[in-house]
């Protein structure tokens, strides 16, 4: 476990700025969380974070693995993850198919870690908002997960930074969305001083080993670990297990373990979620949408601002689990909201399901592999 | 400073990306500036085409491509034929004489640029995108000749420092010789 205290390298952090490709940014940013262990196996658009992790993790003490397979990757990062290390993968679309079951896994066994998807068009590098439920939805059994939607280099530095805190403090995988947009763009990147980051570090145990439960934990929280090596003796397992660790079914037992799983996210959900309002004071129609096309539509409401229209923006940083308080508070105050995003229309449904008490929800979509311009966001929403 | 957006085109082993990762290096390390630079190429490693997109803004860049582009930088006929829409029609045309034959005048501003025949002359062909960085260097003015070198030292490998840094100065020689206003 690398924390600030101790084994801290000062060769983590490249402090300043940058113009720096968004996939370069996502590592940096992992690298000052204080990852030390990455796997992934090849595959664009992703590909230069395991060439960067593979350069940098050595030059901090941490290890980079290619596995020979997605499969692997996912499972060795969770396994890391439980033996002490902050652990990620990268990969994109097709290769996060192959990691579902290990996010099942890694979800059911509290594994803090960190999984970032460049989603890809099928089969081509181009750039698309496709899995945006599977971020969510992918693997089989009960889990909640926390997925966070960078929109620049720098969010893609900050946001992985944010995801690695998040996967500590709730012994849960976090995945960071991101897209060909944004992680083939080099952009100014400012990479913060040492004093300026804050590291989340996962609770361990106090308990000696006889006396430790390993899945034993507060309602809606994660139980605490134990260190790897001091005569604690934990099975992680995909199966149901009690709070010892043991696996003897039991209908009641795993009903509360899915409550807690779930719960300690979702009702969480409050100190998870992060939105950013734009102009919404005295919004009349309001755009939601997340990821990079965040970008076009600034600059769509600053176009029909300057027609007289009062439209402002609400961006969604994190995407699940679903920002609903404040989703709902803009619907309250407002005539209709568009539900922009580059698919065939996807999270309109969340956006919908939150918002159609309130308000008219109206979708702008786009799947042509690339982002919608600024003006053909400004036609859509001139009315 | 209004916002400037680049296209550089050409095909792949011209060193397309590398003088606009050089050129956004510059103006965003050196200036406190923004800058975005997005790029699209072949699967080839040489031949294929190549371009890329760097867009200078003294505020925060939203839209991460423009429509029109205030220069279109041309190093092969087939890249200047795919791209030319997307040069505004008060625009400035920048091409390799010897690898574009044919190309619109019309209402752009167009300046002939020997990249490849110079980087050849002083030693080797792989440097004409520096003759070209050097060219824009008066035209856009935003660092310093000498800020520039140093993000060319910094960004090039050990043993072509020398040569891309000569191809430099001969590509700012060929842009004062070319148009009198940056002679100062």
């Amino acid at each position: 476990m690398i924390d600030k205290e101790n084994n801290w390298n000062q060769k983590r952090l490249k402090t300043g700025v940058h113009f720096m490709l968004g996939n370069y940014a996502a590592v940096e940013g992992a690298l000052a969380a204080g990852c030390d262990y990455f796997a992934g196996y090849p595959i664009t658009p992703a590909n230069e974070i395991s060439e960067r992790m593979s350069q940098r993790l050595p030059e901090v003490g941490g290890v980079f693995v290619q596995g020979e397979d997605e499969l692997f990757s996912i499972y060795s990062v969770a396994s890391a993850a439980l033996a002490g290390a902050k652990a990620m993968t990268a990969t994109a679309s097709a290769g996060f198919n192959y990691m579902q079951e290990g996010i099942g896994y890694a979800s059911a066994v509290e594994a803090p870690c960190v999984i970032l998807n460049v989603q890809r068009c099928r089969g081509e590098n181009f750039a698309t908002h496709a899995d945006v439920m599977q971020m969510r939805w992918g693997a089989s059994g009960d889990y909640e997960t926390i997925c966070l939607a960078p929109s620049s280099a720098q969010e893609l530095f900050d946001y992985t930074l944010l995801g690695f805190n998040l996967a500590e403090k709730y012994r849960n995988p976090v995945i960071i969305m991101s897209e060909t947009t944004i992680a083939l763009m080099r952009e100014r990147v400012l990479v913060p001083s040492y004093d300026e980051i804050e590291i989340v570090n996962r609770a361990y145990t106090d308990l000696q080993p006889d006396a430790y439960l390993p899945f034993k934990a507060e309602e809606n929280a994660p139980p605490p670990m134990a260190p790897l090596g001091k005569g604690y003796h934990t099975l992680y397992t995909l199966n149901y297990h009690n709070e010892d660790g043991s696996i003897e079914w039991d209908p009641k037992g795993y009903d509360k373990l899915y409550k807690r799983i779930t719960g300690k996210i979702w009702e969480n959900r409050k100190d998870i979620c992060r939105t950013e309002g734009y102009l919404l004071d005295d919004a009349e129609t309001v755009i939601i949408t997340y990821g990079s096309e965040v970008r076009p539509a600034m600059d769509a409401v600053r176009m029909a601002r300057e027609d007289g229209q009062k439209i402002g923006l609400l961006k969604l940083v994190t995407v699940w689990p679903v920002p609903e308080e404040d989703i709902r508070e803009v619907a309250k105050g407002v005539k209709k909201v568009y539900a922009l995003e580059m698919n065939i229309g996807k999270y309109a449904r969340e956006i919908e399901r939150v918002c159609s008490r309130y308000c008219t929800v109206e979708r702008i979509t786009k799947n042509q592999g690339i982002i919608h311009t600024k003006d053909e966001i400004y036609q859509a929403i001139k009315g | 400073m209004k916002p400037i957006s680049i296209r550089f085109s050409g095909f792949g082993g011209q060193g397309i990306i590398l003088v606009s990762v050089i050129l956004g290096t510059a103006v965003v390390t050196k200036k406190d500036l923004y800058a975005v630079q997005t790029q699209s190429y072949g699967s080839e490693a040489r031949g294929g085409q190549c371009q890329a997109e760097l867009i200078i803004s003294s505020e925060r860049i939203d839209s991460p491509t423009t429509h029109q582009k205030d220069i279109l930088v041309s190093l092969f006929q087939s890249a200047l034929d795919r791209y030319i829409d997307t040069l505004k029609p008060e625009g400035t045309l920048i091409v390799d004489p010897k690898l574009v034959n044919s190309y619109p005048r019309d209402t752009y501003t167009v300046y002939e640029v020997p990249a490849t025949e110079t980087a050849i002359r002083i030693g080797n062909r792989i440097a004409a995108n520096m003759v070209l960085l050097g060219f824009l260097q008066p035209m856009l003015q935003i660092v310093s000749e000498e800020e520039m070198q140093q993000v060319i030292k910094e960004q090039v490998k050990e043993k072509f420092v020398d040569v891309n840094l000569k191809a430099f100065q001969e590509g700012l020689a060929i842009a004062k010789d070319l148009n009198p206003a940056w002679r100062n």
